[in-house]
């Protein structure tokens, strides 16, 4: 496990930048992960919205091919 | 006349197939929107054969851009101390409604727009050509992981472009 308090920010902005997106990324996969495995145990789309602090529409729009998936849409 | 009408319809169909690879390859990367990432794959992807072209005159193999594309991801995690794997791949469809790139794939559809005069016909070789002078990003990050200089890349594809005759 890495201890987040070890997280050196690169000087080189390029390097840094680069690091956002690919953290960005690893949410994104995180997140779709993490909801199709809320969808097999029964959340709701408004339990998962709260969870993630948007709305419910913003959730479904954006995830729910996840749901699709699962054949739980 | 009848010749520049079926060039204009020739360049329509290859700019048609370059989009619907690059969001082809953007689902599987896990992303909606295509970026110039995914426009070099879908260059790659053409039939005409000289994006790949342009790679192998630059000492680049074609094939291993996807690979370096999902390694660049890596090694930006790595350079802020972070490792492991991402959990696995799941399916992504496409966004419904209009065609829409990342702001990295318009830049490469603007540029492909603007220089429209200079292509005859559109080819593999003037998608790499863009993407291979771009100065940031996935794209320019994953060709120096590949070890190939984007510099080279870009002339290699000029000097086709260059060769080709309407």
């Amino acid at each position: 496990m890495d201890d987040l308090r070890n997280i050196a920010i690169p000087t080189d902005p390029e390097e840094a930048l680069a690091a956002v997106v690919a953290l960005r990324r690893l949410a994104d996969r995180i997140e779709r992960a993490a909801v199709r495995s809320a969808l097999r145990q029964g959340w709701s789309w408004s339990r998962i919205a709260l969870a993630l602090g948007v709305t419910k529409q913003a959730a479904h729009k954006r995830l729910s091919d996840v749901a699709a998936d699962d054949g739980s849409a | 006349m009848f010749k520049r009408i079926r060039a204009k319809l020739d360049d329509m169909s290859t700019i048609k197939r370059l989009c619907e690879r690059a969001e082809a390859h953007a689902l599987q990367d896990q992303q909606r929107e295509p970026g110039a990432e995914h426009f070099l794959l879908a260059a790659l992807d053409l039939p005409d054969g000289t994006a790949r072209l342009a790679f192998e005159r630059a000492g680049a193999e074609p094939d291993a851009l996807k690979g370096a594309i999902e390694r660049q991801y890596g090694d930006a995690l790595q350079s802020i101390g972070l490792t492991g794997n991402a959990p696995d791949e799941m399916p992504l469809s496409a966004n419904p409604g209009a065609y829409q790139a990342a702001p990295s794939g318009q830049a490469i559809m603007q540029e492909l727009a603007q220089t429209r005069r200079d292509h005859a016909p559109l080819l593999g070789a003037h998608v790499v050509s863009i993407v291979a002078g771009l100065p940031q990003g996935v794209a320019p990050r994953a060709l120096r992981a590949l070890g190939v200089d984007p510099a080279i890349l870009k002339s290699s594809a000029d000097a086709i472009v260059g060769t080709s005759v309407r």
